[in-house]
């Protein structure tokens, strides 16, 4: 039960890294860790704007819409945990970037049909 | 994307338009209402997704931003669901953005999708008439009622799925719809109810009859037993019906408080007996944030009823004072400031005194005579003058009620109250006014010939037993007593007669005078 779950995050966080490539970003990093504060699943670098930003991107997948979108899944707690973790990618590479931007990407799976990928850019 | 509807805020019965806008962004899931909602509207955000949902549309997965405009306004109510959720679907694509041009929307959605009635859906289609709107879509059971209005085109749905098929052009499913539920407006009893059941009292119902055709407000003095309720609930049968314009007015009060119009305007003058236990917001109108009309306004146009006058609380009788006096009520909050009409003819009843007997002839009152004096003065003085007509009731005798001749019909008597009012309104025909009981007092003094015998009230107020008001309405009263008896003028016996009325002589010394 437990490797199906994480296969199907996994299977997620390949498709989101597959279109942030799409629009032209730079991925830079997968499934960062920063000690006990958690796990940035995508970091990218995205040259295609103005100002070079680091996009701290963290993906959802589900199966079903029977517990909602999985955009909705996306808590306050976890925004803070994210801008946390954004601050020490930061810290921790001092040459790249110094702005920061953090998305999300909400991927459905349903059987039978193309995943269904949502981009919600700069929500923290 | 961004689509817009139009939905109308109440004040008190003033309506006004309001742009429901629907902003779908990016950004995480989240839907934001603004534009000072109260907490029902602000629950709609709940309401209008799962009917949304539950009807087959999809809610939209971004950041959401409902805007209701001007901003500034505050706004209260269910009744913009409807709009709300029809801005949603237009945001996201699933009726066209221009189906809704010139068309306001009303209508709770219960989480089925089901429309839901709710009060003041005339006043609003009124309010979007006057706006210039074009279409007007309420809940079901409510159409008759907004078809009340001239001008607009009513389209009463079941619900959200028959909105966007009918907006799509799609064959419209059928829906059961949400039923009203029955609040029988005051004063429908009153067809029933007939002078001629009431035995005895002729001087009092005389009274009645003055205070019909002028518009007069009334106190019934009496012990208890002697018929004061039996006569002031009579009152409204012996009124004329509504004018048109009054029927509007008065329906679209009474649409604000809930009460039922499927039957088409209220075209009867409204009889509303509120209980001595009332407050003071539930007879004035009011409430928290939105205010809702009180008894005084739901009996525009008809009459207010206080039934053992003495119990109410002061504060509440005293409240009466200034709408006595304007014919309106103007409810300030600290977020609006609403007015509603309140020309209500106003009848108190009362015992002498807490046992009921002090002014029976030959009856033992035991109460102390500070307990009488104390029973009196609750109702204060300021009220007591604004009173037209003072009755006194005695006791019914065995004679009277055996006798039991049979009365006459307020069939009989309305017929004269409307000649009545005829007189007065052909010569009030250059004034706002329509009935002696309005006219105010430098109008009467100056345009109008001064009745004969007008000495007699002077006099009185020479010698203290009258105030300056209480000339005016002498004055007022002799013209409807002259009116009543079909004389131009009013003679010096109909001054006379207005006196002891307006001072509640004691009975038998007033002389009956038909014409």
């Amino acid at each position: 039960m437990g490797t199906q779950r994480q296969s199907v995050g996994r299977h997620g966080e390949d498709l989101a890294v597959a279109e942030l490539e799409r629009q032209g970003l730079e991925v830079v990093a997968r499934n960062w860790r920063c000690g006990r504060l958690g796990e940035v699943d995508v970091v990218a670098v995205d040259r295609t704007g103005a100002v070079p930003e680091v996009v701290v991107c963290e993906v959802k997948c589900r199966t079903g819409l029977g517990f909602g979108h999985p955009l909705e899944a996306i808590t306050w707690a976890k925004l803070r945990t994210l801008r946390q973790l954004a601050a020490e990618w930061v810290r921790d590479h001092p040459t790249g970037p110094g702005r920061v931007r953090i998305d999300a990407i909400g991927v459905v799976l349903l059987p039978g049909r193309d995943p269904q990928l949502t981009h919600a850019r700069g929500v923290g | 994307m961004l689509a817009s509807t139009w939905s109308v805020a109440l004040v008190g019965v003033e309506g006004r338009m309001v742009q429901v806008e629907a902003d779908i962004g990016g950004g995480l899931p989240r839907t934001v209402l603004v534009g000072l909602p109260d907490t029902a509207l602000y629950q709609s955000r709940d309401r209008c997704k799962a009917a949304v949902t539950n009807s087959g549309h999809p809610w939209p997965a971004t950041l959401l931003t409902i805007n209701l405009s001007p901003a500034t306004l505050p706004k209260a109510g269910s009744h913009y669901d409807l709009a709300i959720a029809a801005a949603v679907l237009a945001a996201s694509g699933v009726v066209p953005l221009d189906a809704l041009r010139r068309t306001a929307l009303l209508g709770e959605l219960g989480l089925d999708g089901r429309l839901r009635p709710v009060p003041g859906v005339l006043p609003a289609t009124l309010a979007a008439a006057r706006a210039g709107f074009t279409r007007v879509v309420v809940p079901l059971r409510q159409a008759p009622e907004a078809g009340l209005v001239d001008g607009v085109d009513v389209l009463g749905l079941a619900s959200l799925s028959q909105l966007v098929a009918e907006l799509r052009g799609d064959p419209v499913p059928l829906v059961d719809p949400v039923e009203l539920s029955v609040t029988t407006a005051p004063g429908v009893r009153t067809g029933v109810l007939d002078l001629a059941d009431v035995v005895g009292q002729e001087e009092a119902k005389w009274a009645l009859e003055v205070a019909a055709a002028g518009r007069h407000h009334m106190f019934l003095h009496g012990p208890p037993g002697a018929g004061k309720t039996m006569l002031a609930s009579r009152l409204p049968g012996l009124l004329p019906d509504l004018d048109a314009v009054d029927a509007l007015e008065v329906s679209a009060v009474h649409s604000l408080a809930g009460f039922d119009l499927t039957g088409g305007l209220v075209t009867r003058p409204p009889y509303v007996d509120p209980h001595h236990s009332a407050s003071v917001a539930s007879i004035v109108g009011g409430g928290p944030r939105i205010a809702r009309p009180g008894a005084i306004s739901c009996a525009h146009r008809g009459v207010l009823f206080l039934d053992e006058a003495p119990e109410f609380a002061p504060q509440v009788l005293d409240a009466l004072r200034t709408p006595l006096e304007s014919g309106t009520v103007s409810i300030a909050r600290s977020e609006l400031n609403a007015r509603f009409p309140a020309a209500f003819q106003l009848v108190l009843a009362a015992n002498p005194c807490p046992c009921g007997m002090a002014a029976t002839p030959g009856a033992e009152c035991r109460c102390a005579p500070a307990a009488v004096r104390r029973y009196a003065e609750k109702i204060s003085g300021p009220v007591r003058d604004r009173v037209d007509i003072v009755q006194t009731f005695l006791p019914l005798r065995r004679s009277q009620l055996k006798a039991a001749a049979e009365g006459e019909s307020s069939a009989r008597v309305a017929e004269r109250v409307v000649e009545a009012r005829a007189r007065q309104r052909e010569r009030l025909r250059q004034t706002p006014w329509r009935t002696n009981g309005e006219v105010p007092g430098p109008h009467l003094r100056r345009h109008l010939p001064p009745p004969h015998g007008a000495q007699l009230a002077w006099d009185a107020l020479d010698r203290g037993r009258l105030s300056a008001r209480g000339v005016d309405k002498v004055f007022r009263l002799a013209w409807t007593v002259a009116d009543l008896a079909g004389r131009d003028r009013p003679s010096r016996d109909d001054t006379a007669l207005a006196l002891a009325m307006r001072r509640g002589e004691q009975p038998g010394t007033l002389v009956r005078e038909v014409g």
